[in-house]
């Protein structure tokens, strides 16, 4: 056990700490984050849409025959252009942290997206390819367009020189303007190659031959073990496993939630961002608000159960990082296999639950600081959302339940051979 | 009169740190202001600190930090990972005004 984790802290950490800092990945994740009240909003649109009540939907249809409309107003505005969000903030992001102008990269990124779009038969935007099937590519673009525009903003001959007394802000304008120019048309050219090649929509190709794929394999079960297990390994060497995993998992597991979200009844995606919010990080990253109930049933230590009381409220909202330090979690041995099992354990009963059909597929999107249970039964729809997370909150306290009584009577005897080697020393040097 | 950051993921775990901190420093008679950001807020803001405390699930951050900060020349550091879990506001303060000196 020892040598494993010396391993893990000498090989692993350092990687994970770089993954973490990434400037590209650090600017996907910042730019999603962004855009998630934003999110939040449709969701919640979609959620009032489908409130599964039957009285307040005759009330409402008998009353308003159009009072969906509203929502999907909201919808359109929000959720169906996600893509184009994220593609603006990911820009913005990533231009910040090279110390260049992020609106005029992110106004650029903006641009290079519709270039490459394909219009709708009647001259429309393609509504349909700028939400979440569009969001591969765009990400894509977004990265592109900025490291490029960066780079190019780094070359003093490209930069036209503003005489004196002309404001700043109309210098700063013309600044980028030949690096802007030479952008677009770059994917202006790309966009006619494409469709001289025979590929007149770039966006369904993207999603067909990448995206698809790629969501497909990532909602398997060993792909989403993969996953939760990353996150508490990470966690258990006190890096912020979820903060880390946060591009790969929004990346791959919101468009799947939004595909559901759009399919409905006909939603085939089990695994989602919510899903792991509302089954599994109940408490936080390792299901730790479990761990504060088996402290709670089970231990004695008083450090235990005054670190459970305080760590209990900001647990409810998901906040977990007093009972990752302060227990700690954190390199503690005896933690080590029910911390990282209890969110596997859960990803296969959730994962078993909503395949056989017990519980419909998530598809609203919550604030990660939803208390437990109460998501649950909010991303589904349902009660049964609810059940199943009460369901599995229990599992987890049982699985907890043990370590910490075999952790409390190791300490128990270490403290009792510490005082005991104490007491024969101090009566030795009498 | 001082001023110290602490940066975390979101801001929020920090944040219940802070309202430690002050109600420590409320006790000694030591006039600080204290504030809790999340990283990508914080990137902008660094200048208006005299110190940047980092939480210790995002240590990993603390390089690109002490960057930002080093044209202030404003120190960067972790906080110790037990203080941080107790939530010792008394102990994170003091290693706050211990780096300003």
């Amino acid at each position: 056990m020892k040598a494993l984790m010396n391993f893990l802290e000498k090989y692993f950490v350092p990687v994970a700490a770089r993954v973490g800092a990434q400037r590209h990945l650090v600017a996907i994740r910042d730019g999603f984050v962004a855009i998630m009240p934003l999110m939040i909003v449709g969701s919640l649109a979609v959620l009032v849409n489908n409130l599964p009540i039957p009285v307040f939907q005759h009330f409402m249809t008998a009353h308003f025959s159009t009072w969906k409309s509203l929502g999907g107003y909201i919808w359109t505005g929000t959720y169906a252009v996600m893509a184009v969000a994220v593609t603006f903030s990911i820009s913005y992001n990533l231009a910040r942290s090279r110390d260049k102008d992020g609106l005029a990269a992110a106004l650029l990124a903006f641009v290079s997206i519709i270039v490459i779009s394909q219009p709708t038969a009647d001259g429309g935007l393609p509504l349909g390819w700028l939400g979440s099937q569009g969001l591969f590519i765009d990400i894509v673009v977004a990265l592109v367009v900025t490291e490029l525009f960066c780079w190019l903003m780094g070359n003093p001959k490209l930069v036209i020189k503003m005489p004196e007394g002309v404001p700043p802000s109309v210098a700063k304008s013309f600044a980028s303007l030949f690096p802007g120019i030479i952008i677009v048309v770059i994917f202006g050219i790309v966009k006619f190659l494409t469709v001289a090649i025979g590929v007149p929509d770039v966006y369904q190709w993207v999603f067909h031959v990448i995206q698809a794929p790629l969501m497909g394999l990532s909602n398997t079960l060993p792909a989403a073990i993969l996953m939760v297990f990353l996150i508490s390994l990470l966690w258990f060497f006190g890096l912020h496993g979820a903060n880390i995993m946060l591009p790969i998992m929004t990346s791959l597991y919101l468009p799947a939630l939004m595909s559901n979200m759009q399919a409905g009844v006909h939603a085939h995606y089990i695994f989602t961002t919510s899903f792991f919010d509302a089954f599994v990080n109940m408490g936080g990253s390792g299901t730790s608000l479990a761990l504060l109930v088996a402290i709670f049933i089970a231990s004695k230590s008083a450090h235990y159960r005054d670190l459970a009381k305080m760590a209990f409220a900001p647990g409810i909202f998901n906040i977990n990082e007093p009972v990752m330090f302060g227990l700690p979690v954190v390199l503690n041995p005896m933690l080590f296999i029910p911390f990282i099992l209890v969110p596997v354990v859960l990803v296969i009963i959730s994962w078993a639950a909503t395949a056989i059909g017990l519980v419909p597929h998530t598809m609203i999107l919550m604030p990660w600081t939803t208390p437990p249970i109460i998501g649950g039964m909010l991303v589904t729809q349902s009660i049964r959302g609810g059940i199943l997370a009460l369901f599995n909150f229990c599992v987890a306290v049982a699985i907890y339940l043990p370590f910490i009584k075999l952790g409390e009577s190791a300490k128990v005897k270490a403290i009792e051979a510490q005082s005991e080697a104490a007491h024969h020393h101090a009566t030795q040097s009498t | 009169m001082k001023r110290i950051l602490l940066v975390c993921a979101a801001g929020m775990s920090t944040s219940l740190l802070v309202t430690k901190m002050q109600k420590s420093a409320q006790e000694q008679g030591v006039e600080v202001f204290i504030e809790a950001l999340s990283e990508a807020a914080a990137k902008d803001k660094i200048g208006n600190y005299n110190v940047v405390l980092l939480g210790p699930q995002v240590r990993f951050m603390e390089g690109k930090i002490k960057e930002l900060a080093k044209p202030y020349n404003i120190p960067v550091a972790v906080i110790n990972m037990m203080h941080y879990g107790m939530m010792n506001g008394k102990e994170v303060l003091a290693q706050a005004l211990g780096l300003m000196g």
